[in-house]
């Protein structure tokens, strides 16, 4: 048992060894005036780490956030859901126009931004801070609802039940959707081309209601759809909860342990980490120096230039991924060994949620600088969101301040936000061991594990937001 | 014979400092649980002796 316990530790400092973590590619990094080393940062956070683990040990006795009573704060008039929901297929048409009527170029047209920028990235910070914002506005949900009132009404009581959603593909739609969308972002050679991305927005549409059609609105929405369940997930860390026509209040975080452990989470979370992480990595030297060769490859496989790019990017993406997996399978497998021996496959579905707040991290470190500075170009781009000179809203000449934060604030942000990040994890997962663990002991043992993933992740992250920042 | 790539040495380097607190933690949380079990294993021997 010694060995093993040997053996999985080594290995977990091995995976950090080669693992390609976090990175933060899509950021305008400027010139950071930083007054130490930045890699003492990553010093910095390990200490923050296991001081946060050992004040957690001594003060974290009972659990707190598995059962927390919700306080309702108001009341959300029935009326107001129709109105965000119709404003969700608006916008979504206008993104849509656009992308098609538009001018092609990326910068110019409003599509792009939009996607890339306010959906992507805009919407997982808002989640966090306002709740699953998402749900009212989700644009394929509000028209899932609409057809399915309208069939309601023509076709009355005759209509057929939905099917019951099979337990066994759990959110494994979601995982594909999202690792669909992160493929598009970074390997699709296409990718900031506005009409293709609308069009791949339309197909995404489509089998949303394919989806919702077969299995129910609100139970695919749950698990199937994949921007509904990401941005979701997120929304369990917010203090906000909406729900039954009401917000209600909570302690943040306790929204996560409530995640229900079904089929293909983990590997949901571990795609949303792993794309991410591989969206810097695929920025640095070493990426740059492995791409080549196996763009190399499979160009004499037969295919094309820019699809042997695409597959090598394919390749790096697919790799990172599973880097990440066996990471948090190795803090798994570390924890299996500790008291009671709980099967692996239990514990990796008991501590998935733990992955949430570390997503978040990796895209708020990883996009800040994007959404911070790209994200004031909605102001113009919202005016003449065809980019054909017009200007509906008076905001055409709309500049970016590329001055209200500096190189060195965003650094500080991205760093901050690791740092949160990996110590909300580790909070989830001790007060989540407290709950399954007969003895104190035993669950502070168990973390052990998930402190050295912790620690992993943190200084994989910071290593590539360190050479995103030398590029 | 293969020249060692000692010309990037330094950037090597730095980024070993970023592995560094990940191998000192897994190498203390190694070192407290080889204590937890001698710990374990001598309060079960005393046990043992008690009855």
């Amino acid at each position: 048992m010694r060995q093993r316990a040997a053996l999985v530790l080594g290995a977990v400092a091995a995976a950090a060894l080669i693992a390609p973590a976090g990175a933060w590619a899509h950021g305008l990094v400027g010139r950071q005036d930083l007054p130490i080393p930045r890699w003492l940062f990553a010093w910095g956070a390990a200490v923050v780490l296991v001081v946060s683990f050992v004040a957690l040990a001594v003060l974290w006795a009972t659990p707190r956030l598995q059962q927390v009573q919700e306080r309702r704060l108001l009341g959300v008039p029935r009326a107001l859901e129709v109105v965000a929901g119709g404003l969700g297929v608006a916008a979504f048409a206008v993104v849509v126009y656009a992308g098609f009527a538009g001018t092609q170029s990326a910068t110019a047209n409003l599509a792009p931004t939009v996607i890339y920028v306010a959906f992507w990235v805009g919407l997982p910070m808002l989640s966090l801070l306002l709740g699953d914002v998402f749900r009212a506005f989700n644009p394929w949900r509000a028209l899932g609802r609409g057809f399915g009132w309208a069939a309601r009404r023509i076709g009355g009581e005759g209509m057929p039940e939905p099917m019951a959603y099979p337990e066994r593909l759990g959110r494994w739609p979601a995982a594909v959707g999202v690792f669909a969308f992160a493929w598009v972002e970074l390997a699709y050679a296409q990718r900031d081309d506005p009409s293709t991305l609308v069009t791949l927005a339309l197909v995404y549409a489509a089998v949303q209601l394919v989806g919702m059609s077969l299995y129910g609105v609100e139970r695919w929405c749950d698990r199937g759809d994949a921007f509904s369940v990401y941005f979701g997930l997120f929304a369990r860390l917010s203090p906000l909860h909406w729900r039954d026509g009401a917000v209600y209040g909570r302690p943040p975080l306790s929204g996560a342990p409530r995640l229900s452990p079904v089929p293909g989470t983990v590997a949901l979370l571990c795609v949303m980490i792993g794309t991410t992480s591989f969206d810097g990595f695929s920025q640095g030297t070493t990426w740059s120096s492995i791409a080549p060769d196996l763009q190399s490859f499979f160009a004499d496989l037969g295919l094309a230039s820019d699809h042997a790019l695409e597959a090598a990017f394919t390749v790096g993406l697919v790799g990172v991924c599973l880097a990440v997996a066996l990471l948090y399978r190795l803090g798994v497998a570390g924890m299996h060994t500790v008291g009671e021996h709980k099967s692996t496959e239990d514990l990796s579905h008991k501590f998935a949620h733990t992955l949430v707040p570390i997503a978040l991290a990796y895209v708020i470190a990883h996009y800040f600088s994007l959404a911070a500075y790209q994200g004031q170009a909605l102001a113009s781009l919202a005016s003449d969101p065809l980019g054909d000179g017009s200007d509906v809203l008076g905001t055409a000449s709309a500049t970016i301040d590329y001055q209200w934060i500096t190189a060195t604030g965003i650094w500080y942000v991205q760093v901050g936000a690791l740092v949160l990040g990996h110590v909300s994890g580790l909070i989830l997962a001790h007060d989540r061991a407290l709950a399954i663990y007969s003895r104190a002991r035993d669950a502070t043992r168990s973390q052990y594990w998930m402190l050295a993933v912790m620690v992993a992740f943190t200084s994989l992250g910071l290593w590539l937001l360190s050479a995103a920042a030398q590029q | 014979m293969t020249a060692l790539p000692v010309a990037h040495a330094g950037h090597w380097l730095v980024n070993l400092l970023y592995v560094l607190p990940v191998v000192v933690v897994v190498a203390m949380l190694g070192w407290q649980s080889w204590r937890d079990r001698r710990a374990d294993a001598s309060e079960g021997d005393e046990r043992h002796e008690g009855v």
